[in-house]
């Protein structure tokens, strides 16, 4: 156990010298990743100074909303960064290196690289959005809430960080899933910035059953805000969040098991 | 000049490109889901009205479609010259009897025309086919449109070319690249129609070339200016390209003087 805390540290530091060496250019970066993701805000801000609800959503639900999708994308991607770059790792052959080491595998892809500018920038503004909109919601925050606030985003992570590994043990399969990632998760990822409810009904199915984004933000703010438009779901779905993560996670888990005994390398 | 190398460019580009299929795929998909989130919106946004400061419902959804659709036709390539700059090939580049942002406009032609052909169409088809767009004011405002469209993509390229030579000065110009796109996005109309636009944000605009990227020629599909109005936006928009494409060849003769090529 000592061994492996004191191995989690030396990752750590490696990665954060690595992605730190050039000073400016990481500050440039992670400001560059942060101005991204945030188009969509200031879209939805600027929009809605003209219209003043969405759905019944006012401005500060909405950051809301967004800010939980960001805060769990940050947490997630400084622990499955190994996993979103994995299709790379298999075809370089790069993974018969995480093999023949002497330890987990999945403990290796977590720990051994961690994109820290995606955190700093995503998590950055899931911080800056939840400052600015908590207080403004309405929300009268006692301990259970708190809880239940922390168990929703470590739920939302679990839950991403699921489809990540389903997606890289796919790699084992396919080699190549670089446009099926683009397309079930940061393509459905764009719809979870907006209420689930106002899109087609294909697409709330989508969103629920198949790619749950509506419960890493659309249920666990529903749980905090009660907006109308949860009259249209089941009331358990406010408090699914920790058990669809811990169920996906470990579905997604099983899967990696059984495939990792079927790897081919594709290196020489 | 001779022109037949450009064209040869040009084509070579567009064939380059056909060998992706399932990438090409996806791209469609993701134009079409994006047209189909922004009309969810403003379906929700409109509620029950018919219009909105005099804009209809089909109005905006044209406005998405035209300005997205144009954006996955225009999409040009950043990295081209940074590319270059960063694997040592530009010194080999520099030796060719040709000129190189000649050769950059060709290679973007070709890819518009691939992405006009097998994105535009097929995504637009999708999207009228689900969602139902308004038709141009007309034939004579259509044809207006063209032009206007592919002056649109004049800017666009000039704002490119211009950002691209920040590679001679930067190891790393993927930030400011993206940074630059963060401003044609939210600033050109295509993710918030400039109608709705708050109006002291209006009055920066119009001080800055991004409404003449998309807007412009959206505006003249729909039958919103007259003929001198349309004169006057299109002049608007040739004064652009001019202005950056100026600088960006500032930049080009600067960066050449200056350009140091790592190994090679």
């Amino acid at each position: 156990m000592k061994d492996i805390v004191h191995l989690v540290g030396v990752y750590t530091k490696t990665t954060a010298k690595s992605w730190f060496q050039y000073r400016v250019d990481a500050l440039l970066r992670s400001l560059a990743v942060f101005l991204r993701e945030s188009t969509g805000i200031i879209v939805i801000y600027f929009t809605l100074q003209k219209f003043d609800t969405l759905n019944g959503w006012n401005i500060y639900e909405l950051l809301f909303l967004y800010s939980l999708l960001f805060l769990t994308y940050g947490i997630m991607i400084v622990f499955f960064t190994g996993l979103r770059d994995f299709g790379r790792t298999v075809r370089s052959g790069g993974f018969d290196r995480f093999i023949l080491r002497p330890r987990g595998l999945l403990f290796q892809l977590i720990f051994a690289n961690a994109d820290w500018f995606a955190a700093v920038g995503h998590g950055g503004l899931g911080v800056v959005l939840f400052l600015v909109s908590a207080g403004k919601v309405g929300i009268v925050w006692n301990v259970w809430k708190v809880l239940y606030y922390l168990f929703a985003v470590a739920g939302g992570v679990l839950i991403q960080g699921a489809v990540f590994l389903v997606l890289a043990t796919l790699n084992i399969y396919l080699l190549e899933t670089g446009s099926l990632k683009e397309l079930l998760y940061f393509n459905m990822r764009k719809f979870a910035g907006y209420p689930i409810s106002i899109f087609h009904k294909a697409v709330q199915f989508i969103m629920i059953y198949i790619m749950p984004f509506a419960f890493v933000n659309y249920f666990p703010a529903q749980y905090l805000l009660r907006k109308e438009d949860m009259a249209g779901y089941p009331q358990v779905f406010l408090y699914l969040t920790p058990v669809v993560g811990v169920g996906m996670y470990l579905a997604a888990y099983f899967f990696w098991r059984f495939s990792v005994k079927y790897y081919k390398s594709s290196g020489n | 000049m001779k022109l037949s190398p450009y064209f040869a460019y040009a084509k070579k580009c567009f064939l380059g490109r056909s060998a992706y299929r399932f990438d090409h795929l996806m791209n469609i998909l993701s134009t079409c889901l994006q047209i189909f989130i922004f009309w969810g919106i403003y379906r929700a946004l409109y509620g029950g009205n018919s219009e909105v400061d005099g804009i209809t419902l089909p109005m905006v959804t044209t406005n998405f479609m035209l300005s997205m659709g144009l954006g996955a036709v225009f999409c040009t390539n950043d990295y081209f010259l940074p590319d270059k700059i960063h694997d040592g090939s530009i010194s080999t580049e520099l030796l060719r009897p040709i000129s190189f942002p000649g050769r950059m406009v060709a290679e973007n032609a070709g890819n518009a025309l691939f992405n006009l052909i097998f994105r535009f169409a097929p995504a637009l088809l999708a999207a009228v086919l689900t969602i139902g767009m308004s038709a141009p004011a007309g034939a004579a405002m259509f044809g207006m449109f063209l032009i206007s469209a592919l002056l649109g993509y004049g800017v666009l390229w000039a704002i490119s070319f211009t950002v691209q030579m920040s590679a001679f000065w930067f190891v790393n110009v993927w930030s400011i690249t993206t940074i630059k796109n963060v401003f044609i996005n939210v600033l050109s109309g295509s993710m918030i129609p400039l109608w709705f636009m708050p109006g002291w944000m209006s009055g920066v605009l119009r001080f800055t070339p991004f409404s003449s990227i998309y807007f412009t020629p959206v505006q003249i599909y729909l039958g919103q200016l007259n003929n001198w109005e349309i004169a006057e936006k299109c002049a608007v928009q040739l004064v652009w390209i001019v202005l950056i494409y100026l600088v960006g060849d500032m930049l080009w003769r600067k960066g050449q003087r200056k350009l140091v090529v790592q190994g090679g």
